[in-house]
C-alpha cells in the first residue's frame, strides 16, 4: 500500500463531493422549471486494490469514492399514468367545451330564444282568429313568422360557424402534433448520441417527456422507452415516432360543414384522421383531437344540433301548411290550398324555410264552410303550440337534452381533471425539487468536503513528520 | 415515495385550491348580479325543462286573457243591442195592443202603422250592430249588414253562414261563443221580426184585426229573452275564466321565479361564506409558502 494512496482517496472525495454539490446547485437552480426532474449524484465506494501476492497480509482500505452517474429521479410508471390521465381528461374537456359553446348558442331559457319566438308566432294566430278581417293582425303574423324563419336559419348558421372553427382548430392541432413528433424524434437522436458517448442527457429527457405528455393531451399518445435511451411514441396503436424517425398525421375531409355532415347539396365527406405515410385511418383513443373529430362527425353533438334545426323547420312548415292549405283566405273570391311556409328543395330545411305568404289577405284563417270572417282555422293552427309532436316540444326536448349532456360532460371533465391533477401531483412529488432536502444535501456535501480536506491535512502533517522530522535526533 | 411534499407540489395544490375557491365565488357573484339561478340549460336541466314549459304556458295564458277581453267586448255590444231590441219589441207590442182596439179611426191606425215602421227600422239597425266593423249577429260574414232591408231583392235575409260562429279560446280546450245567432234572435225573411212588424202595419192599414198577432210577438219576445239569457251566461263564463287566468298567470309567474330566480338571502350568505373561505385560503397560502430550511441555515 502506497504512502500516498490516502491523498488520492481524499482527493476522490473532494472531487465527488464537489460534483454532488454541483448537482444540488442544478436542482436548486431549476426548483421552478416546469418539467424539470430532480437529479442525484450516485456515489459508490472504490474498491481497494486486490491482494498483490499470496502472502501479502496488508488489509487494503478502499480507494475513495466515485460519482457513477447523475441519476434522473423520474419514474416511467408515474409518467405513463400522467399521460393516460391527460389523454382522457383532455378528451372530455374539449368535448365539454364544444357542448358548452353549442349550449350558449341556444339562448334558452330566455325571452329571446326560439321557444319564445315560436310562442309569439302561435299567439299571433290567435290574434288573427280574434280579428280575421284586420289586416294589421295578419301583417304582424307574417312579420313574426319571418323573424322566426330568420332565427331558425341563423341558429343553423351559428352551428355551422362553430363547426368551421372546430374544423380549423383540429387541423391546427394536428399540425402541432406533427411538429411535436418531429421535435421528439430530434431529441431522441441527440439523447442517443449523448448517452452512447457516456454523457448526461437528463435535461433532454425532461424536455422529451414534456413533449410526449403534450402529445398525450392532443392525440392520446403513449411513450415506450427503449434500451438505447430513445423513446417510441405510439398513437392509436401505431408508432408516431420510432427512434429518430417521425411519421405524420393528416386531417382529411371536407372543410365545410355541408360536406362534413352530408347536408344537401353536398355529399358526405367526413372529417377523419389518417397516417400521412400510408393513408390508413388513425382511430384515436383519447386527446383533444379525438374529441374534436367525434364532435365534427355527423353523429356528433354539432350534427345533432343541425338535425334538430332542420327537423324543427320541416315540422313547422309541414304542420302549419297541412292546416293552412285547407283553410280559406280573405281574397275575393276566397281561395284555399295556400301554403304558409315553403321549404326549398336541395338545401338544408333550416336554410330553405321561408314564409310563402306575402299578401296579408293570403293568410287562411277561415273554415271554408263558415263565413269569410271566420277565425276558427287560425285558432286551430294556434293549437299546434301544444302539439306533443310539434316544433315546440321538439325544440324544448333538444334544448334540455343539450343541457343534460353539457352538464354530464362538464361533471365528467371535472372528475377527470381532478384525477389528472392527482396523477400529476404524484409525479411532481417524486420529481420536483425540495429546497429543504437540497439544503440538507448541500450541508452534507459541504461537511464531507471539509472532512476530506481534513484527511488531506492530516496526511500532509504525517508526511511532514516523516520527511522533515525523521532522522534529526540530536540535531 | 408517495407523500413526499415539495415546495412545488405545495404551490400547485394551494394554487388549485385558490382557483376552485375563486371559481365558486365568481359563480355566486354571477348569480347575484344576474339574479338568475338558471341562465343556461346545463345549470339545472330539470329546472330548465320546467322553466321552458312554464314560459310557454305563461305566454298562452296571456293570450287567453286577450281572447277573453275581446270576447267580452263582443258580448257587451250584443247585450246592449239585444236589451234595446227587447224594449223596442215591447213598444211594438204596446202599439199592436193599441191598434187592436176597434175604436180607432183610419188616421190613428195609419199613425200607429207609421210608428211601427219606424220601430222596424230601429230594430233593423240594432240587428246590424257591429263591433270593430263586424256584424255581431252574423259574426263570420263579411257583408256590410247582418240583415238586408225591406227594399232589397230578398227582404230581411240573413247574410251569415248557418252553423258558423265566432269563438274565443279561453283555455286549452274551452272556447266561448262571442257572437249571437241573428236568425235565432230576429228570425229570417218572411218569418223574421221585421216582416212581422211589416205585416202588423199592413194589417192596421187594411183594417184587419191585429190582436192575433200578439201571440207571434210574444213568441219572438220569449225567443229573444232566451237568447239574451244565453249571452249573459257566456258573458259570465268569460269573466270567470278571466279571473281564473289571472290567478293562473300569477301562479305561473311565482313558480317560474321559484325555479329560475335566486334566493337573495341564501346567495348573500353563501357569498359571504365563500369570501371568508377565500380569505382563509389566501392567509394560509401566505404562511405556508414562506419558510424553508434556507431561512434557518447560515
Amino acid at each position: 500500500m502506497s504512502t500516498f494512496s490516502g491523498i488520492s482517496t481524499a482527493l476522490s472525495s473532494l472531487i465527488a463531493q464537489r460534483q454532488a454539490l454541483d448537482v444540488s446547485g442544478q436542482n436548486v437552480a431549476n426548483a421552478n422549471t416546469p418539467g424539470y426532474t430532480r437529479q442525484r449524484a450516485d456515489m459508490s465506494a472504490v474498491q481497494g486494490s486486490s491482494v498483490p501476492t499470496l502472502w501479502s497480509t496488508t488489509p487494503a482500505a478502499g480507494n475513495g469514492v466515485r460519482v457513477d452517474t447523475i441519476t434522473r429521479m423520474g419514474d416511467v410508471f408515474l409518467d405513463a399514468r400522467v399521460r393516460s390521465e391527460t389523454s382522457a381528461s383532455s378528451y372530455q374537456a374539449a368535448h365539454a367545451d364544444t357542448l358548452g359553446r353549442l349550449e350558449s348558442q341556444l339562448r334558452e331559457p330566455s325571452d329571446t330564444g326560439l321557444a319564445s319566438s315560436l310562442q309569439t308566432y302561435w299567439a299571433d294566430w290567435q290574434d288573427v282568429a280574434n280579428a280575421p278581417g284586420d289586416t294589421a293582425a295578419r301583417m304582424v303574423l307574417i312579420g313574426d313568422a319571418q323573424s322566426l324563419v330568420s332565427q331558425i336559419s341563423s341558429g343553423y348558421r351559428g352551428v355551422e360557424t362553430q363547426w368551421s372553427q372546430l374544423r380549423t382548430e383540429t387541423s391546427t392541432l394536428v399540425t402541432d402534433v406533427n411538429s411535436t413528433a418531429q421535435a421528439i424524434a430530434d431529441l431522441n437522436a441527440q439523447i442517443r448520441s449523448v448517452t452512447v458517448s457516456g454523457g448526461n442527457a437528463n435535461e433532454l429527457v425532461d424536455r422529451r417527456s414534456q413533449l410526449v405528455t403534450t402529445l398525450s393531451g392532443l392525440v392520446g399518445a403513449t411513450g415506450r422507452e427503449r434500451a438505447d435511451g430513445t423513446m417510441d411514441v405510439m398513437v392509436a396503436g401505431n408508432p408516431l415516432v420510432t427512434g429518430d424517425r417521425a411519421d405524420a398525421l393528416e386531417v382529411q375531409g371536407s372543410w365545410t360543414m355541408a360536406g362534413g355532415l352530408g347536408e344537401p347539396p353536398a355529399t358526405l365527406d367526413q372529417v377523419r384522421l389518417v397516417w400521412a405515410s400510408n393513408g390508413t385511418a388513425a382511430n384515436l383513443e383519447g386527446g383533444r383531437v379525438a374529441a374534436n373529430l367525434d364532435d365534427l362527425a355527423p353523429a356528433g353533438a354539432l350534427g345533432g344540433a343541425i338535425q334538430t334545426w332542420n327537423a324543427v323547420a320541416t315540422n313547422l312548415a309541414n304542420s302549419v301548411n297541412a292546416l293552412h292549405g285547407a283553410g280559406q283566405t280573405l281574397q275575393d273570391p276566397p281561395t284555399t290550398g295556400v301554403d304558409f311556409f315553403s321549404v326549398a328543395a336541395g338545401v338544408p330545411a333550416a336554410l330553405g324555410l321561408s314564409v310563402a305568404v306575402t299578401d296579408p289577405k293570403d293568410v287562411a284563417a277561415a273554415n271554408p264552410a263558415s263565413g269569410a270572417l271566420d277565425g276558427s282555422w287560425a285558432d286551430a293552427i294556434a293549437q299546434l303550440a301544444d302539439d306533443p309532436t310539434g316544433p315546440d316540444t321538439q325544440w324544448r326536448s333538444f334544448a334540455v337534452d343539450v343541457g343534460v349532456r353539457t352538464r354530464a360532460a362538464e361533471q365528467r371533465a371535472t372528475v377527470l381533471e381532478a384525477s389528472r391533477a392527482s396523477a400529476e401531483n404524484l409525479q411532481l412529488s417524486a420529481t420536483s425539487v425540495d429546497l429543504d432536502e437540497e439544503s440538507v444535501n448541500m450541508l452534507a456535501y459541504q461537511r464531507a468536503y471539509e472532512g476530506a480536506a481534513r484527511v488531506l491535512t492530516a496526511l500532509d502533517e504525517m508526511l511532514d513528520t516523516l520527511i522533515n522530522r525523521t532522522g534529526v535526533v540530536g540535531r | 415515495m408517495i407523500g413526499r411534499v415539495t415546495q412545488q407540489t405545495l404551490q400547485r395544490s394551494t394554487l388549485a385550491n385558490l382557483q376552485s375557491n375563486l371559481t365558486r365565488m365568481s359563480n355566486l357573484q354571477g348569480q347575484m348580479s344576474g339574479g338568475k339561478l338558471i341562465t343556461k340549460p346545463s345549470d339545472d336541466p330539470a329546472g330548465a325543462a320546467q322553466a321552458m314549459v312554464l314560459r310557454a304556458q305563461q305566454r298562452t295564458t296571456k293570450q287567453y286573457q286577450r281572447n277573453a277581453d275581446d270576447g267580452l267586448a263582443w258580448l257587451t255590444t250584443i247585450d246592449t243591442a239585444m236589451q234595446s231590441s227587447v224594449s223596442t219589441l215591447r213598444r211594438v207590442r204596446d202599439l199592436t195592443v193599441q191598434g187592436g182596439s176597434g175604436a180607432l179611426g183610419p188616421t190613428s191606425r195609419e199613425a200607429i202603422a207609421t210608428e211601427l215602421e219606424g220601430l222596424r227600422d230601429g230594430l233593423l239597425d240594432l240587428a246590424n250592430t257591429s263591433y270593430l266593423g263586424r256584424s255581431v249577429f252574423a259574426g263570420t260574414s263579411d257583408a256590410d249588414v247582418a240583415f238586408t232591408d225591406a227594399a232589397s231583392a230578398t227582404p230581411y235575409s240573413w247574410t251569415g253562414t248557418t252553423g258558423a260562429s265566432v269563438q274565443r279560446r279561453v283555455a286549452a280546450d274551452t272556447t266561448v261563443r262571442a257572437d249571437a245567432d241573428g236568425v235565432s234572435v230576429f228570425g229570417e225573411g218572411a218569418t223574421s221580426v221585421f216582416a212581422l212588424i211589416d205585416d202588423i202595419a199592413a194589417d192596421l192599414r187594411a183594417g184587419t184585426n191585429v190582436a192575433p198577432r200578439l201571440n207571434e210577438i210574444d213568441a219572438r219576445m220569449s225567443t229573444m229573452l232566451g237568447e239574451l239569457a244565453g249571452v249573459g251566461t257566456r258573458y259570465n263564463q268569460l269573466t270567470t275564466s278571466q279571473s281564473d287566468t289571472a290567478v293562473t298567470l300569477q301562479d305561473l309567474t311565482s313558480r317560474l321565479s321559484g325555479i329560475e330566480d335566486i334566493d337573495l338571502a341564501q346567495t348573500i350568505v353563501e357569498l359571504q361564506m365563500q369570501e371568508v373561505a377565500y380569505q382563509g385560503a389566501l392567509g394560509a397560502t401566505a404562511r405556508v409558502l414562506q419558510p424553508t430550511l434556507m431561512d434557518f441555515l447560515r
